[in-house]
């Protein structure tokens, strides 16, 4: 190689890069769910090892979060390679290997019968059903009613108030409401990501299923919203009893 | 019975296994993992002190599986689930035969079920008229993560299922419990999805489809379904033992599956001997909604609320005449080991649970 010797990420840089990727299954982030045992950084080589809850999470999660998380560090300009490792993982190998190789999941796992696209999409689905409660929250706190919500689209958002608000205007610009940005821009990550609102004149909201809301269904399509949450921090109360009990079986090993 | 403030509740553990996973019993390394991976969950929603050892996990044995269901009268009947897993357990993991050993003894006692897999074709309908003949039987549970041979699991809405389907249709195996729960590996998690039972479930309406651990973690498809089909029912096992540790979660889940269910759909069970009655039963009933969640589902887990979800649902599912079992175990053999007499002594109070 004849480009220059970098010197390699700052720390925080690829954490933030890390904190993008979501534990898949409970959407949230395994910077927050400390996942990340140690980050290791050699010039332009970032070595990030990590610890599921439990050591039979599912072989097609660990590796989404494998893949994910080398793709978020190598997005940063001063790194020239991201490895990943998961530990204590009963298929570690498989993924360890195929992923710092770039191989596919099929071809990591020869019993696969295919890539993780479907599970992925379907995960993406339900994380998306869940955000989408949160910024229907924001907006019915807001005092909109249901059949505005139904109708609005991105580009009846407009950030006035700095970066952490937006506006929306109503009756010709007569009157305004004003929400916090957060659990709308966050539901609107999730929704551009899955290629479902990709128009600034699409329905802002949708359906589980990805169909514009009808009015009279919209009780029923934010409770499900709701549903998609509770069924989610269920399964998260689940890892996070399965990490405790493996911590106490190691003794009290902590991660730093 | 339970005694909640005075007040009595028949208590049908609807999810009850007697199992072996010695290790003379394990054929293939999945019997290994499946039993550490049960153990996990055990030590996970267990009180400390109340924990097993995996030795005594592994085969407790009928007479500690009776004293652990009824020597407090935590549980006044239980209904047993088999799972086969005959790939992994030279004998079979929990077998209806094994099942049978003391579901036989006290049948006042114990509901019994049969099993079946698709995969076993001409053999296995067969096989499940046999059992029926045998056992008359009332209920299957079907495990549509197991692995045979090559296979690694089925689905409830294949045309080989339906075949199984109509045979428990014509010889009045009504209710059809599905383990739709969390992934237990080396099981793949895809064989749980509970989207085949939405197909099965509106096409037999005379059937009961009984999904187990209410789908965790599909709790979300499961409710959508479920609110579809009138004759699809959640177990609690899985979710129950939040109650203990996880109360603010277990509320939430209670909450939704009143909300989507209604109280007449959703029936208790241990999933012992992963957890032991004798100390969920009291968790589960002791339990209290939030607040808040109140407010949000307007729902209530109230005695009335408690009373079918602990016993009636199940009652009605099986038949049993829940005033004519407490005459019953006025003098059963059970009641005489454990001097629960009184317990169901028709106008006396019942004995204090604890």
């Amino acid at each position: 190689m004849t480009g220059p010797t970098s010197d390699g990420p700052t720390r925080e840089a690829v954490r933030d890069r890390l904190d993008r990727v979501t534990d898949p299954e409970l959407d949230r982030s395994i910077v927050e769910l400390e996942y990340i045992d140690v980050i290791e950084i050699d010039a332009g080589t970032v070595t990030v090892h990590l610890t599921l809850p439990t050591a039979w999470c599912s072989p097609a999660f660990a590796w989404m979060m494998a893949v994910d998380s080398r793709t978020e560090v190598e997005k940063l300009p001063a790194v020239e390679r991201a490895r990943i490792y998961h530990h204590e993982h009963m298929h570690e190998i498989e993924i360890n290997r195929g992923v710092n190789a770039g191989r596919s999941f099929p071809e990591a796992f020869p019993d696969a019968e295919d890539t993780v696209d479907a599970v992925r999409a379907e995960l993406d689905r339900k994380a998306r059903t869940a955000r989408q409660y949160d910024a229907v929250e924001a907006l019915l706190e807001g005092g909109l009613e249901s059949e505005t919500i139904v109708s609005l689209r991105p580009t009846d958002l407009e950030r006035t108030d700095g970066d952490d608000r937006l506006s929306i205007y109503l009756a010709d610009r007569a009157v305004g409401v004003s929400v916090p940005a957060e659990p709308i821009d966050r539901y609107l990550e999730k929704a551009r990501e899955t290629g479902l609102v990709d128009d600034e004149t699409d329905p802002l909201f949708l359906t589980p299923e990805g169909e514009p809301i009808d009015p009279a269904e919209f009780e029923l399509v934010h409770r499900r919203g709701r549903l998609a949450q509770v069924n989610m921090s269920s399964q998260g109360g689940i890892c996070d009893g399965l990490r405790e009990s493996r911590e106490r079986r190691l003794g009290g090993v902590a991660n730093d | 019975m339970y005694d909640h403030n005075g007040e009595e509740i028949f208590v049908i553990d609807g999810h009850v296994h007697l199992w072996d996973a010695t290790e003379g019993n394990i054929t293939h390394e999945g019997g290994e993992e499946f039993i550490q991976c049960f153990y996990d969950y055990h030590t996970t929603f267990t009180p400390e002190e109340r924990q097993w050892s995996i030795e005594e996990y592994r085969k407790y044995g009928a007479e500690r599986m009776v004293e652990d269901l009824f020597e407090n009268a935590a549980a006044d009947m239980a209904i047993f689930q088999p799972t086969y897993l005959t790939d992994f357990y030279g004998d079979g993991f929990n077998t209806t035969e094994q099942n049978a050993e003391l579901a036989t003894e006290y049948p006042e006692r114990f509901v019994l079920n049969g099993s079946f897999d698709p995969r076993d074709g001409e053999a296995g309908l067969e096989h499940l008229e046999e059992l029926n003949e045998t056992y008359d039987l009332q209920g299957v549970k079907v495990y549509t993560a197991e692995w045979r041979d090559e296979s690694k699991g089925w689905r409830l809405d294949d045309e080989a299922a339906f075949e199984y389907l109509e045979k428990c249709e014509e010889l009045g195996i009504e209710n059809i419990h599905a383990h739709k729960g969390p992934t237990i590996r080396p099981l793949n998690r895809d064989a749980f999805d509970v989207a085949d039972i939405d197909d099965a479930a509106s096409s037999f309406p005379n059937l009961n489809f009984v999904v187990e651990h209410v789908g965790l973690p599909r709790l979300d498809d499961f409710c959508w379904i479920a609110a579809q089909e009138p004759n699809v029912y959640g177990g609690l096992a899985v979710a129950a033992p939040f109650a203990q540790n996880r109360p603010a979660k277990f509320s939430e889940i209670l909450s939704e599956l009143l909300w989507w269910l209604g109280e007449d759909r959703v029936l208790f069970g241990s999933d012992y001997a992963i957890w032991n009655p004798d100390w969920l039963v009291e968790a589960v009933l002791e339990a209290e909604l939030t607040q808040d969640d109140r407010m949000e589902y307007g729902v209530e887990w109230d005695l009335e609320t408690k009373r079918k979800v602990m016993g009636e649902n199940a009652a009605e599912l099986y038949d049993i005449d829940i005033d004519e079992k407490k005459a019953q175990f006025r003098e059963d053999e059970i009641s005489e080991r454990f001097d629960l007499e009184d317990h169901y002594a028709s106008d006396a109070p019942a004995a204090a649970d604890d």
